[in-house]
Protein backbone atom coordinates (compact mmCIF):
# COMPACT_ATOMS: atom_id res chain seq x y z
CA UNK A 1 0.00 0.00 0.00
CA UNK A 2 1.16 3.53 -0.70
CA UNK A 3 2.86 5.02 2.38
CA UNK A 4 0.88 8.25 2.13
CA UNK A 5 -2.51 6.55 2.25
CA UNK A 6 -1.69 4.41 5.30
CA UNK A 7 -3.24 5.34 8.62
CA UNK A 8 -0.83 5.35 11.59
CA UNK A 9 -2.21 3.99 14.82
CA UNK A 10 -0.64 4.33 18.27
CA UNK A 11 0.14 1.14 20.18
CA UNK A 12 -2.77 0.89 22.63
CA UNK A 13 -0.51 -0.54 25.37
CA UNK A 14 1.25 2.79 25.62
CA UNK A 15 -0.18 5.13 28.22
CA UNK A 16 0.28 8.76 27.28
CA UNK A 17 -0.68 12.26 28.26
CA UNK A 18 -0.69 15.46 26.29
CA UNK A 19 0.62 18.20 28.57
CA UNK A 20 -1.47 21.08 27.28
CA UNK A 21 -0.16 23.71 29.68
CA UNK A 22 3.40 22.99 28.60
CA UNK A 23 2.36 22.83 24.96
CA UNK A 24 0.87 26.32 25.13
CA UNK A 25 4.03 27.71 26.74
CA UNK A 26 6.25 26.00 24.16
CA UNK A 27 4.14 27.44 21.34
CA UNK A 28 4.57 30.91 22.80
CA UNK A 29 8.33 30.36 23.15
CA UNK A 30 8.45 29.21 19.52
CA UNK A 31 6.69 32.36 18.38
CA UNK A 32 9.33 34.35 20.23
CA UNK A 33 12.04 32.55 18.28
CA UNK A 34 13.34 30.32 21.08
CA UNK A 35 14.69 26.84 20.48
CA UNK A 36 12.11 24.35 21.69
CA UNK A 37 13.20 21.09 20.05
CA UNK A 38 14.24 19.59 23.39
CA UNK A 39 11.03 20.53 25.17
CA UNK A 40 8.62 17.66 25.79
CA UNK A 41 4.89 18.22 25.49
CA UNK A 42 3.61 14.64 25.43
CA UNK A 43 4.52 12.03 28.03
CA UNK A 44 4.53 8.34 27.18
CA UNK A 45 4.78 5.43 29.57
CA UNK A 46 6.05 2.41 27.67
CA UNK A 47 6.32 -0.78 29.73
CA UNK A 48 6.91 1.24 32.88
CA UNK A 49 9.51 3.57 31.32
CA UNK A 50 8.80 7.22 30.71
CA UNK A 51 9.51 9.05 27.49
CA UNK A 52 8.62 12.48 26.16
CA UNK A 53 7.89 13.79 22.69
CA UNK A 54 8.59 17.34 21.63
CA UNK A 55 6.05 19.74 20.15
CA UNK A 56 6.09 18.37 16.60
CA UNK A 57 6.44 14.74 17.66
CA UNK A 58 3.69 15.20 20.21
CA UNK A 59 1.34 16.76 17.66
CA UNK A 60 1.95 13.90 15.25
CA UNK A 61 1.42 11.37 18.03
CA UNK A 62 -1.93 12.92 18.97
CA UNK A 63 -3.09 12.58 15.37
CA UNK A 64 -2.19 8.89 15.08
CA UNK A 65 -5.57 7.46 16.04
CA UNK A 66 -5.90 5.29 12.94
CA UNK A 67 -8.43 7.57 11.24
CA UNK A 68 -6.02 9.90 9.42
CA UNK A 69 -3.67 9.02 6.59
CA UNK A 70 0.01 10.00 6.57
CA UNK A 71 -0.95 12.42 3.82
CA UNK A 72 -3.58 14.11 5.99
CA UNK A 73 -1.30 14.28 9.02
CA UNK A 74 1.50 15.85 7.01
CA UNK A 75 -0.91 18.40 5.51
CA UNK A 76 -2.27 19.28 8.95
CA UNK A 77 1.23 19.85 10.34
CA UNK A 78 2.25 21.95 7.33
CA UNK A 79 -0.80 24.07 7.98
CA UNK A 80 -0.15 24.30 11.74
CA UNK A 81 3.48 25.44 11.34
CA UNK A 82 2.97 27.39 8.09
CA UNK A 83 5.64 25.47 6.20
CA UNK A 84 5.51 23.61 2.91
CA UNK A 85 4.74 19.91 2.82
CA UNK A 86 8.02 19.20 1.08
CA UNK A 87 9.95 20.60 3.99
CA UNK A 88 8.14 18.32 6.43
CA UNK A 89 7.79 15.08 4.53
CA UNK A 90 11.17 13.52 5.21
CA UNK A 91 11.14 14.46 8.92
CA UNK A 92 7.66 13.05 9.36
CA UNK A 93 8.66 9.86 7.60
CA UNK A 94 11.75 9.49 9.76
CA UNK A 95 9.64 9.96 12.87
CA UNK A 96 7.08 7.36 11.77
CA UNK A 97 9.86 4.91 10.86
CA UNK A 98 11.41 5.28 14.29
CA UNK A 99 8.12 4.84 16.12
CA UNK A 100 7.27 1.81 14.01
CA UNK A 101 10.67 0.28 14.71
CA UNK A 102 10.15 0.74 18.43
CA UNK A 103 6.74 -0.93 18.17
CA UNK A 104 4.96 2.21 19.29
CA UNK A 105 2.98 2.55 16.10
CA UNK A 106 1.48 0.40 13.36
CA UNK A 107 -0.39 1.16 10.17
CA UNK A 108 -4.01 0.26 9.56
CA UNK B 1 12.67 28.80 31.20
CA UNK B 2 11.28 25.33 31.93
CA UNK B 3 13.12 24.56 35.14
CA UNK B 4 10.35 23.35 37.39
CA UNK B 5 9.11 19.81 37.57
CA UNK B 6 5.54 21.02 37.19
CA UNK B 7 6.37 22.85 33.95
CA UNK B 8 6.04 19.50 32.23
CA UNK B 9 4.00 17.42 34.67
CA UNK B 10 0.51 18.84 35.11
CA UNK B 11 -0.32 16.05 37.56
CA UNK B 12 1.28 12.85 38.83
CA UNK B 13 1.09 9.73 36.73
CA UNK B 14 0.13 7.42 39.58
CA UNK B 15 -2.10 7.62 42.61
CA UNK B 16 -1.23 5.09 45.28
CA UNK B 17 -4.53 4.74 47.03
CA UNK B 18 -5.34 3.26 50.41
CA UNK B 19 -9.11 2.82 50.47
CA UNK B 20 -8.92 1.34 53.94
CA UNK B 21 -6.26 0.74 56.54
CA UNK B 22 -8.17 -2.35 57.70
CA UNK B 23 -6.29 -5.57 57.23
CA UNK B 24 -6.67 -9.17 58.31
CA UNK B 25 -2.89 -9.44 58.83
CA UNK B 26 -0.52 -7.81 61.29
CA UNK B 27 2.87 -7.68 59.61
CA UNK B 28 6.08 -6.66 61.36
CA UNK B 29 7.11 -4.05 58.79
CA UNK B 30 3.69 -2.52 58.04
CA UNK B 31 3.70 1.24 57.66
CA UNK B 32 -0.04 1.54 58.18
CA UNK B 33 -1.24 -1.20 60.54
CA UNK B 34 -1.60 1.13 63.48
CA UNK B 35 -3.45 3.83 61.51
CA UNK B 36 -7.15 4.51 61.89
CA UNK B 37 -8.87 6.93 59.55
CA UNK B 38 -12.51 7.36 58.53
CA UNK B 39 -13.25 5.74 55.17
CA UNK B 40 -15.15 7.30 52.31
CA UNK B 41 -18.45 6.03 50.94
CA UNK B 42 -18.45 4.56 47.45
CA UNK B 43 -20.07 7.72 46.04
CA UNK B 44 -17.21 9.89 47.30
CA UNK B 45 -14.64 7.41 46.01
CA UNK B 46 -16.28 7.75 42.58
CA UNK B 47 -16.07 11.54 42.85
CA UNK B 48 -12.34 11.17 43.42
CA UNK B 49 -12.05 8.98 40.35
CA UNK B 50 -13.80 11.70 38.35
CA UNK B 51 -11.14 14.15 39.56
CA UNK B 52 -8.33 11.77 38.54
CA UNK B 53 -9.89 11.39 35.10
CA UNK B 54 -10.23 15.17 34.72
CA UNK B 55 -6.58 15.59 35.72
CA UNK B 56 -5.56 12.87 33.27
CA UNK B 57 -3.84 10.78 35.94
CA UNK B 58 -3.57 7.42 34.19
CA UNK B 59 -2.63 4.93 36.92
CA UNK B 60 -4.23 3.92 40.21
CA UNK B 61 -2.61 1.36 42.47
CA UNK B 62 -4.71 0.24 45.42
CA UNK B 63 -2.73 -0.68 48.50
CA UNK B 64 -3.59 -0.73 52.10
CA UNK B 65 -4.57 -2.16 54.41
CA UNK B 66 -5.84 -5.07 52.41
CA UNK B 67 -7.75 -3.70 49.39
CA UNK B 68 -10.06 -6.74 49.19
CA UNK B 69 -11.44 -5.89 52.64
CA UNK B 70 -13.52 -3.21 50.91
CA UNK B 71 -16.45 -5.03 49.39
CA UNK B 72 -16.99 -2.24 46.88
CA UNK B 73 -13.44 -2.61 45.48
CA UNK B 74 -14.78 -4.27 42.32
CA UNK B 75 -17.39 -1.57 41.74
CA UNK B 76 -14.80 1.15 42.31
CA UNK B 77 -12.28 -0.46 39.97
CA UNK B 78 -14.91 -1.04 37.27
CA UNK B 79 -15.90 2.64 37.51
CA UNK B 80 -12.27 3.71 37.07
CA UNK B 81 -11.40 1.30 34.28
CA UNK B 82 -14.58 2.20 32.34
CA UNK B 83 -13.13 5.72 32.15
CA UNK B 84 -9.81 4.50 30.82
CA UNK B 85 -7.76 4.42 34.01
CA UNK B 86 -5.19 1.66 34.50
CA UNK B 87 -5.92 -0.03 37.79
CA UNK B 88 -3.71 -2.39 39.78
CA UNK B 89 -3.42 -3.38 43.41
CA UNK B 90 -1.25 -5.01 46.04
CA UNK B 91 -2.72 -7.69 48.24
CA UNK B 92 -1.61 -10.19 50.84
CA UNK B 93 -3.53 -12.75 48.80
CA UNK B 94 -5.46 -14.26 51.69
CA UNK B 95 -8.90 -13.24 50.40
CA UNK B 96 -8.11 -13.90 46.78
CA UNK B 97 -9.92 -17.05 45.74
CA UNK B 98 -11.08 -18.02 42.25
CA UNK B 99 -14.28 -16.00 42.54
CA UNK B 100 -12.44 -12.85 43.69
CA UNK B 101 -9.88 -13.31 40.88
CA UNK B 102 -12.67 -13.52 38.32
CA UNK B 103 -14.29 -10.37 39.71
CA UNK B 104 -10.95 -8.54 39.62
CA UNK B 105 -10.55 -9.51 35.99
CA UNK B 106 -14.08 -8.44 35.12
CA UNK B 107 -13.67 -5.11 36.87
CA UNK B 108 -10.74 -4.37 34.59
CA UNK B 109 -7.67 -4.74 36.80
CA UNK B 110 -4.52 -4.62 34.67
CA UNK B 111 -2.39 -6.48 37.21
CA UNK B 112 -2.46 -7.71 40.78
CA UNK B 113 0.57 -7.81 43.05
CA UNK B 114 0.92 -10.35 45.82
CA UNK B 115 3.22 -9.66 48.76
CA UNK B 116 5.62 -12.47 49.57
CA UNK B 117 8.56 -11.77 51.84
CA UNK B 118 10.31 -15.10 51.91
CA UNK B 119 10.39 -18.21 49.78
CA UNK B 120 10.50 -20.12 53.05
CA UNK B 121 6.83 -20.56 54.06
CA UNK B 122 7.55 -20.62 57.81
CA UNK B 123 9.58 -17.41 57.62
CA UNK B 124 6.94 -15.62 55.56
CA UNK B 125 4.19 -16.73 57.97
CA UNK B 126 6.21 -15.62 60.94
CA UNK B 127 7.00 -12.21 59.40
CA UNK B 128 3.35 -11.71 58.58
CA UNK B 129 2.20 -13.02 61.95
CA UNK B 130 -0.24 -15.29 60.17
CA UNK B 131 0.11 -19.07 59.96
CA UNK B 132 -0.82 -20.38 56.52
CA UNK B 133 -0.37 -17.00 54.83
CA UNK B 134 2.38 -18.22 52.48
CA UNK B 135 0.15 -20.99 51.13
CA UNK B 136 -2.66 -18.48 50.62
CA UNK B 137 -0.34 -16.05 48.84
CA UNK B 138 0.92 -18.64 46.35
CA UNK B 139 -2.63 -19.99 45.92
CA UNK B 140 -3.65 -16.42 45.01
CA UNK B 141 -0.90 -16.31 42.37
CA UNK B 142 -2.25 -19.57 40.99
CA UNK B 143 -5.89 -18.45 40.75
CA UNK B 144 -4.84 -15.18 39.15
CA UNK B 145 -2.94 -17.18 36.58
CA UNK B 146 -5.98 -19.41 36.03
CA UNK B 147 -8.22 -16.47 35.21
CA UNK B 148 -5.53 -14.86 33.05
CA UNK B 149 -4.71 -11.79 35.13
CA UNK B 150 -1.20 -10.38 35.04
CA UNK B 151 0.61 -11.06 38.31
CA UNK B 152 3.38 -9.24 40.05
CA UNK B 153 5.13 -10.08 43.32
CA UNK B 154 6.22 -7.60 45.95
CA UNK B 155 8.87 -8.30 48.55
CA UNK B 156 10.06 -5.81 51.10
CA UNK B 157 13.78 -6.34 51.53
CA UNK B 158 14.74 -6.71 55.17
CA UNK B 159 17.02 -8.77 57.38
CA UNK B 160 14.89 -11.88 56.83
CA UNK B 161 15.37 -12.05 53.08
CA UNK B 162 18.23 -9.88 51.81
CA UNK B 163 20.60 -12.80 51.50
CA UNK B 164 17.96 -15.00 49.90
CA UNK B 165 16.38 -12.81 47.26
CA UNK B 166 17.44 -15.27 44.54
CA UNK B 167 14.97 -17.70 46.09
CA UNK B 168 12.22 -15.11 45.83
CA UNK B 169 13.02 -14.73 42.13
CA UNK B 170 12.88 -18.50 41.67
CA UNK B 171 9.52 -18.57 43.42
CA UNK B 172 8.27 -15.87 41.03
CA UNK B 173 9.43 -17.97 38.09
CA UNK B 174 7.61 -21.02 39.41
CA UNK B 175 4.37 -19.06 39.47
CA UNK B 176 5.06 -17.33 36.16
CA UNK B 177 4.92 -13.89 37.68
CA UNK B 178 5.60 -11.07 35.20
CA UNK B 179 7.47 -8.72 37.49
CA UNK B 180 9.07 -8.76 40.93
CA UNK B 181 9.32 -5.59 42.98
CA UNK B 182 12.07 -5.67 45.56
CA UNK B 183 10.93 -2.81 47.76
CA UNK B 184 13.38 -0.99 49.92
CA UNK B 185 12.63 -1.02 53.60
CA UNK B 186 10.86 2.09 54.87
CA UNK B 187 11.25 3.34 58.41
CA UNK B 188 7.57 4.20 58.82
CA UNK B 189 4.87 2.88 61.15
CA UNK B 190 5.84 -0.55 62.43
CA UNK B 191 8.81 -0.43 60.09
CA UNK B 192 10.15 2.38 62.26
CA UNK B 193 9.39 0.60 65.54
CA UNK B 194 10.99 -2.63 64.32
CA UNK B 195 13.80 -0.94 62.49
CA UNK B 196 16.56 -2.35 64.68
CA UNK B 197 15.43 -5.90 63.96
CA UNK B 198 14.52 -5.53 60.29
CA UNK B 199 16.54 -2.83 58.58
CA UNK B 200 19.96 -3.52 57.05
CA UNK B 201 23.07 -1.49 57.73
CA UNK B 202 24.19 0.87 54.94
CA UNK B 203 27.04 -1.54 54.07
CA UNK B 204 24.55 -4.39 53.78
CA UNK B 205 22.31 -2.30 51.55
CA UNK B 206 25.24 -1.66 49.28
CA UNK B 207 26.13 -5.36 49.10
CA UNK B 208 22.51 -6.23 48.41
CA UNK B 209 22.07 -3.66 45.64
CA UNK B 210 25.37 -4.43 43.91
CA UNK B 211 24.27 -8.03 43.66
CA UNK B 212 20.65 -7.21 42.81
CA UNK B 213 21.71 -4.85 40.00
CA UNK B 214 24.04 -7.53 38.62
CA UNK B 215 21.24 -10.11 38.70
CA UNK B 216 18.78 -7.67 37.12
CA UNK B 217 21.15 -7.01 34.22
CA UNK B 218 21.62 -10.72 33.60
CA UNK B 219 17.97 -11.71 33.97
CA UNK B 220 15.86 -11.79 30.86
CA UNK B 221 12.96 -14.07 31.78
CA UNK B 222 11.63 -11.90 34.61
CA UNK B 223 11.32 -8.15 35.13
CA UNK B 224 12.98 -7.07 38.37
CA UNK B 225 12.28 -3.62 39.73
CA UNK B 226 13.64 -1.69 42.65
CA UNK B 227 12.87 1.93 42.85
CA UNK B 228 15.44 3.31 45.26
CA UNK B 229 17.34 6.49 44.34
CA UNK B 230 20.13 5.75 46.80
CA UNK B 231 21.52 3.23 44.27
CA UNK B 232 22.27 5.98 41.74
CA UNK B 233 25.98 5.76 42.47
CA UNK B 234 26.22 2.04 41.66
CA UNK B 235 27.28 0.52 38.33
CA UNK B 236 24.38 -0.74 36.25
CA UNK B 237 21.91 1.87 37.48
CA UNK B 238 19.84 3.40 34.69
CA UNK B 239 19.35 7.08 35.36
CA UNK B 240 15.94 8.38 34.46
CA UNK B 241 16.27 11.36 32.14
CA UNK B 242 13.01 12.88 33.34
CA UNK B 243 13.02 12.47 37.09
CA UNK B 244 15.90 12.29 39.54
CA UNK B 245 15.71 11.13 43.14
CA UNK B 246 12.54 9.95 44.84
CA UNK B 247 9.49 9.89 42.60
CA UNK B 248 7.09 10.71 45.46
CA UNK B 249 5.37 14.05 45.06
CA UNK B 250 6.57 14.06 41.45
CA UNK B 251 5.37 11.01 39.55
CA UNK B 252 3.08 9.80 42.29
CA UNK B 253 0.93 10.96 45.18
CA UNK B 254 -0.65 8.96 47.95
CA UNK B 255 -4.34 9.01 48.84
CA UNK B 256 -5.47 8.08 52.32
CA UNK B 257 -8.88 6.52 53.11
CA UNK B 258 -10.44 9.91 53.93
CA UNK B 259 -9.27 11.61 50.74
CA UNK B 260 -6.21 13.26 52.29
CA UNK B 261 -3.24 13.49 49.96
CA UNK B 262 0.32 12.89 51.12
CA UNK B 263 3.48 12.86 48.97
CA UNK B 264 3.80 9.13 49.58
CA UNK B 265 2.49 6.52 51.98
CA UNK B 266 5.56 6.86 54.15
CA UNK B 267 5.53 10.62 54.69
CA UNK B 268 2.84 11.59 57.19
CA UNK B 269 2.38 15.14 55.90
CA UNK B 270 -1.02 15.95 54.46
CA UNK B 271 -0.80 18.36 51.56
CA UNK B 272 -4.56 18.71 51.09
CA UNK B 273 -7.78 16.79 50.70
CA UNK B 274 -8.73 15.81 47.20
CA UNK B 275 -12.45 16.24 47.83
CA UNK B 276 -12.25 19.57 49.61
CA UNK B 277 -9.27 21.35 48.08
CA UNK B 278 -8.44 22.33 44.53
CA UNK B 279 -6.17 19.67 43.03
CA UNK B 280 -4.13 22.08 40.91
CA UNK B 281 -3.55 24.34 43.90
CA UNK B 282 -2.13 21.37 45.83
CA UNK B 283 -0.10 20.05 42.90
CA UNK B 284 1.51 23.31 41.88
CA UNK B 285 1.71 25.21 45.16
CA UNK B 286 2.00 22.83 48.09
CA UNK B 287 5.11 23.94 50.02
CA UNK B 288 5.79 20.34 51.06
CA UNK B 289 5.63 19.01 47.50
CA UNK B 290 7.77 21.85 46.21
CA UNK B 291 10.37 21.27 48.91
CA UNK B 292 10.52 17.62 47.93
CA UNK B 293 10.91 18.52 44.26
CA UNK B 294 13.62 21.08 44.96
CA UNK B 295 15.77 19.45 47.58
CA UNK B 296 19.00 21.05 48.66
CA UNK B 297 21.98 18.88 49.43
CA UNK B 298 22.63 18.51 53.14
CA UNK B 299 25.33 16.75 55.19
CA UNK B 300 27.55 14.40 53.19
CA UNK B 301 25.42 14.90 50.04
CA UNK B 302 27.07 18.33 49.69
CA UNK B 303 30.27 16.74 48.44
CA UNK B 304 28.77 13.77 46.66
CA UNK B 305 29.22 13.35 42.91
CA UNK B 306 25.99 11.34 42.70
CA UNK B 307 23.73 14.07 44.05
CA UNK B 308 22.21 15.04 40.73
CA UNK B 309 20.78 11.58 40.12
CA UNK B 310 20.33 10.57 43.76
CA UNK B 311 19.00 13.80 45.26
CA UNK B 312 19.89 12.55 48.72
CA UNK B 313 18.09 9.22 48.29
CA UNK B 314 14.70 8.34 49.70
CA UNK B 315 13.10 11.49 51.07
CA UNK B 316 10.68 9.50 53.25
CA UNK B 317 13.51 7.75 55.05
CA UNK B 318 15.48 10.95 55.58
CA UNK B 319 12.38 12.62 56.96
CA UNK B 320 11.45 9.69 59.22
CA UNK B 321 14.87 9.53 60.80
CA UNK B 322 16.00 13.19 60.85
CA UNK B 323 12.81 15.23 60.34
CA UNK B 324 14.54 16.96 57.41
CA UNK B 325 13.95 16.21 53.72
CA UNK B 326 17.42 17.44 52.84
CA UNK B 327 19.47 15.14 55.01
CA UNK B 328 21.10 12.10 53.38
CA UNK B 329 19.13 8.89 53.21
CA UNK B 330 20.04 6.82 56.30
CA UNK B 331 20.59 3.83 54.00
CA UNK B 332 23.39 5.63 52.15
CA UNK B 333 26.76 3.88 52.47
CA UNK B 334 28.90 6.71 51.14
S1 LIG C 1 25.76 11.10 49.87
FE1 LIG C 1 23.69 11.83 49.43
S2 LIG C 1 23.64 12.13 47.20
FE2 LIG C 1 25.43 10.85 47.64
S3 LIG C 1 24.72 8.74 47.40
FE3 LIG C 1 24.48 9.27 49.59
S4 LIG C 1 22.37 10.05 49.79
FE4 LIG C 1 22.90 10.05 47.58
Amino acid sequence: MDYFTQRPLRNSDIVWRREQRKEERVLRALEEGEAVDEQGTVLLVVSGTMHQLNLVGGMIWCLCDGTRTVDEITAQLADEFSVSRDELESDVREFFDELQQRGWLSYV
Amino acid sequence: MFDNFTDLFSAPLTINWTLSFRCNFSCSHCYSRDEQVAELETADVKKIIDILVAKKIPFINFGGGEPLIREDLFVIAAYATAQGLNVSMNSNGSLLDESAATRLLKSGFKSVGISIDSADPALHDDFRNMPGSFEKAVAALRVLQNVGLKRTMSSVISRINFQHFHELLDLARRYEVAQVYLHNFKCSGRGFKNREDLDLTPAEWKTFYVEALRVKQQTHDLAISFDDPVISSLPGYDTDPLVNGSSCGKLSLNLRPNGDLTPCGFIPLTVGNILHDDFDEIWYNSPVLNQMRNKRAGGKCLDCGSYEACQGGCTARSYAVTGDFNQPDPHCWK
